[in-house]
């Protein structure tokens, strides 16, 4: 809480880390730490993702067989364990794109009318 | 894709420990990477740092949350209370040993005896459906007769009429010589009607079994023989069916071979022959004797049919029957029994229901031992369960370790005495009756095994429930003041384990009362004279062809034979025959009789004795004194005149106030209104069936008026077991080449066989109770110490402030004393209540008896006395200065 008034950052909004962790793979692989910053630097450092949701969600996507991991050394010589898309992961992340695209599509909606 | 995901988890499971180690070293380089971009914003290398991990939170927890992602986290949690505990175990090795010995022979004995229940009582009959397997009897209650074999046309009449028995067969048997293909033996030969086999439910395991076409006379001779008799005797020939073998010098074909785990019920021997009632010479001659009740008949029930209905037609056709015969059958009615109840007897079902109460018995002792041990653990562990309390465990959860601790336990005491069960089981088969038909082999099978492991669960669990219990709900902020010499917590854990210490003490205490009333008894048994003086006298069976010796003459002039060729050997002398002889069948020849002279009995109220049929020499040999009259003498042939001689109890219930010598009675085997016998000696009683039971009326009557086709041979000799055995085959060789002669043993051992049961029993109950009393000891011993290393702060001031060692030590044993005397009390009141259970086992002592109360009383209470000696001695001793600084 304090850190969100501190630098003017949000949390993910619930239901969709999947779907962002699993566009920001399909441009290819990634540790857990290009991860976060990516969806902070892409998001105009407003989303922040925490690292207690992120690793415990890359599990998940590991037992659903969204994403595959491997250990490869990093940019700073460290050996990082990389993430990346499966053909299933793919599917997925099509479902969830245009699951939220009807979501987001009716809540203005209802904003418009109101 | 479900299929997937449950292999991931399941490799997930196997890689645990990777899997814990690649998440850390993943959280090491996200810290890393988040302090590199902190440095590069300008702050020193070891800001950066610090600030990275503040920012990253509690990488332990995140790793938890991660790993429960995959949903093991009971499995895991509880592999780590598994882990903590076998630690934990391994701390305190002596607590462990001892916890888990107490379980193992708790779970030992109760396991094994267990196993021997499951085989003799809930599966006593090895045959399929046994539940529908009955026996059927006939009574007459006008003649007091309450349960007796078929006659000849009852059983047709049943097997031919009936409409509830799939099947219907009669046995009996007739032990026959098996000659031909070596030595000539004896073989058990059950003698049937051909449904015998259908109406057990078997089938062979060569050949055939028997055809109807086998039961009428003049059907071909045939044989069925048991598997390990063709394994011995034929060396499993697979050609053997069609081959013929000589039963009594009579030659039959064998049809059939049954498998090994067939018995006939009532037939212990593992070594058997079937032959069909019509070919037996002395049943098939019963067969047209009218009103006879000789056949043990067995009846399978048709599916779904009931008890009551069998009952029902029986009664219809018992009365059909007593129309047809109004002279033989009037008065009878018929009946069925299930078979397994007849196999085992109640004597045998209280007997082992007794001692499966007395192992119940030793395991409470032994749980509540570990209760306490639990207890006494807890109150150490107090302070640990405190701090770990404090460091945010959940209670719930330290709950659950310490019950998987306890749990653990169990499992390892119930694997000890599993093992300690099977090295039991082998012998166990020596506590049943040597003729009982223990059909199913008793071994530690699945069932058992459930048993043993439910049972030490429970016990496990229900008894680490308390400790567990007291662990966690005790007051935090107390548990953490709480040094280990000195407890808060202790007052109410004490009181448990003090009570816990009297139930051990009061279920010793009804053990060693059980012990004791047995012990007793056994005593007593020994010490009672047979009547007959079986020292240095041996017995050996005869039994004679009846094909080759058919005449009752040949039988007579047989006998004479042999016992003089034996008695013309100086080693030898002293040699009689006898039919039968006290301990083998004495007394399964009971017969009715009419006193000349005498009013004409009730029916069934009328005089009943003994029938042995003796040579001349027997009551010398067998050192019976004669009271009055003579012996028989070889003048008493077959020529003169029927005597008999009657034993002193017959005198006392028949001939009360009269002189029996010169009376005539009559009763003969089979019975014989004709001939009347004239009573020339009186002699002393025999105890014929068990030392236990009192001596019955017997009457002997000579060999050579009432000879046999055999009989038991009973020789008094100085010589050696093989001598003997020697002269007695080469006399009977001498006569006859194909005579076997079998069962030669001392004469005692017959008598020591018939106590054999009360021995074992006496036996086990004692070794029961010094088990129990072991533990009650430890118990009292646990308590007491625990009370006064708890005490030493107190006790430092009472010696500081002036009381004397011995007062200490009087407070302490006083201590102890309650807690025994307490046990004690409420022991023996339970004992008095679970004696009466003994009430049938007991000989000449009464469930009452004072002697054996007050001696375990005071066995009891000197062990538990000197168990309280040890730390009330402790106590005594206590140095006041360093008492009062564990302050």
């Amino acid at each position: 809480m304090g850190r969100r008034t501190e630098n003017q950052k949000i949390e993910i909004p619930p239901g969709t880390l999947y779907m962002l962790i699993l566009k920001t793979l399909a441009n290819g692989q990634m540790h857990g730490y290009g991860i976060a910053q990516r969806i902070h630097q892409l998001s105009g450092e407003v989303l922040q993702v925490e690292e207690g949701s992120l690793y415990p969600a890359l599990q998940r996507m590991l037992i659903k067989g969204w994403v595959v991991a491997e250990w490869r050394p990093s940019e700073n010589n460290r050996r990082a364990r990389y993430y990346s898309l499966t053909k299933s992961g793919q599917k997925q992340l099509g479902a969830e794109l245009s699951e939220f695209d009807k979501v987001i599509s009716a809540i203005h909606r209802v904003i418009e009318t109101a | 894709m479900i299929v997937g995901e449950m292999w991931r988890r399941l490799i997930f499971l196997f890689r645990n420990a990777q899997f814990h180690r690649e998440l850390e070293e993943e959280m090491e380089h996200h810290v890393a990477m988040k302090a590199e971009a902190r440095r590069r914003q300008g702050l020193s290398p070891e800001e950066a740092r610090r600030a990275a991990r503040r920012e990253f939170g509690n990488s332990l927890l995140l790793r938890e949350r991660s790993s429960d992602e995959w949903g093991w986290a009971a499995i895991e949690s509880f592999m780590q209370d598994l882990r903590h505990g076998f630690r934990m175990l391994r701390k305190a090795p002596g607590f462990t040993a001892v916890a888990i010995l107490t379980f193992a022979l708790g779970i030992g004995a109760n396991t094994a005896m267990f196993s021997m229940i499951d085989a003799v009582l809930l599966h006593p009959l090895p045959y399929p459906q046994a539940s529908q397997l009955v026996l059927a009897y006939t009574a007459n209650q006008q003649a007091g007769i309450a349960e007796s074999p078929l006659t000849y046309p009852d059983f047709t009449e049943i097997r031919d009429e009936n409409r509830v028995f799939s099947a219907v067969a009669s046995m009996g048997i007739h032990n026959l010589t098996l000659t031909g293909r070596g030595e000539p033996s004896i073989v058990s030969t059950v003698v049937v009607t051909p449904q015998f086999f259908s109406v057990l439910g078997v089938q062979p395991l060569l050949g055939r079994a028997f055809l109807p076409a086998d039961g009428p006379r003049g059907a071909a001779p045939v044989a069925i023989l048991s598997e390990n008799l063709w394994r011995s005797r034929f060396g499993a020939d697979p050609k053997i069916v069609g081959s013929s073998v000589d039963l009594d010098m009579r030659a039959f074909t064998i049809v059939g071979v049954m498998p090994a785990g067939l018995r006939s019920p009532f037939v212990p021997a593992s070594e058997q022959v079937w032959i069909p009632l019509v070919q037996d010479p002395l049943f098939s001659s019963w067969m047209t004797v009218p009103g006879r009740h000789w056949m043990v008949t067995l009846a399978r029930l048709k599916p779904g049919v009931t008890r009551t209905q069998a009952e029902a037609q029986m009664e219809a056709l018992a009365a059909r029957l007593a129309q047809k015969f109004p002279a033989q059958n009037a008065g009878w009615t018929a009946g069925i029994r299930p078979l397994e109840s007849e196999v085992i007897g109640p004597d045998v079902r209280k007997a082992l229901l007794v001692l499966l109460g007395a192992v119940g018995l030793l395991l409470l002792v032994a749980c509540a031992n570990i209760a306490s041990l639990l207890l006494a653990r807890a109150t150490v562990r107090t302070r640990e369960m405190a701090v770990r309390t404090a460091l945010g465990a959940p209670r719930a959860r330290l709950a659950r370790q310490l019950l998987t601790e306890s749990a653990l336990l169990g499992l390892l005491g119930a694997l000890a005495g599993i093992a300690l069960a099977f090295a039991c089981v082998h012998g166990m088969h020596s506590l049943l009756p040597p003729d009982m038909p223990s059909l199913r082999p008793i071994r530690v099978n699945g069932e058992v095994l459930a048993f043993a492991l439910a049972l030490s669960l429970a016990a496990s669990v229900l008894f680490g429930f308390a400790p567990a219990l007291s662990a966690v709900s005790g007051n935090l902020h107390a548990g953490l003041m709480e040094s280990p010499g000195r407890s808060t917590t202790a007052g109410p854990r004490l009181r448990v384990r003090s009570a816990l210490a009297a139930v051990e003490i009061a279920v010793a205490m009804v053990l060693l009362v059980g012990a004791g009333l047995l012990i007793r008894s056994f005593v007593a048994l020994t010490s009672v004279s047979p009547g007959f003086d079986a020292r240095q006298a041996w017995q050996a069976e005869i039994s004679l062809p009846r094909y080759e010796y058919s005449t009752p003459d040949q039988w007579v002039a047989f006998s004479n034979q042999f016992l003089s060729r034996l008695q013309a050997e100086p080693g030898t002398k002293d040699a009689a025959f006898g039919v039968p002889l006290p301990f083998f069948v004495q007394g399964d020849v009971v017969l009715g009789v009419r006193i000349v002279g005498n009013p004409p009995s009730q029916h069934g109220a009328g005089p009943m004795a003994h029938y042995v049929s003796i040579s001349p020499d027997y009551f010398r040999v067998m050192s019976i004194p004669l009271f009055a009259g003579r012996f028989f003498r070889e003048e008493d042939s077959s020529a003169a005149p029927r005597v008999a001689i009657i034993s002193r109890a017959f005198t006392h219930r028949y001939f009360p106030r009269e002189n029996p010598l010169g009376r005539q009675l009559v009763f003969g085997f089979p019975p014989n209104t004709q001939v009347s016998r004239r009573i020339v000696g009186v002699v002393g009683d025999v105890r014929d069936v068990s030392l236990g039971r009192a001596p019955a009326p017997m009457m002997y009557v000579p060999f050579a008026q009432e000879p046999f086709w055999g009989g038991t041979l009973v020789l008094k000799s100085p010589l050696s077991a093989s001598s003997v055995n020697a002269a007695i085959r080469q006399a009977a060789a001498s006569i006859d080449p194909n005579l076997p002669v079998t069962n030669f043993q001392p004469l005692q051992s017959a008598v020591g066989a018939s106590v054999a049961q009360p021995r074992l029993r006496a036996l086990l109950l004692g070794l029961f109770g010094a088990l129990a009393l072991i533990l009650a000891a430890a118990g009292i011993f646990g308590v007491l110490s625990y009370s006064v290393s708890q005490r030493t702060n107190e006790i430092g001031i009472r010696l500081a402030l002036g009381a004397s060692p011995g007062s200490i030590r009087k407070m302490a044993l006083a201590e102890g004393a309650k807690v025994g005397a307490v046990g004690l009390g409420a022991g023996a009141l339970a004992a008095l209540a679970l004696a009466r259970l003994l009430q049938n086992e007991l000989y000449s002592v009464t469930v009452r008896d004072p002697a054996t109360f007050v001696g375990a009383g005071v066995l009891l209470g000197a062990v538990a006395l000197a168990a309280c000696y040890v730390p009330a001695r402790r106590a005594m001793r206590v140095d006041p200065a360093i008492a009062l600084r564990h302050e």
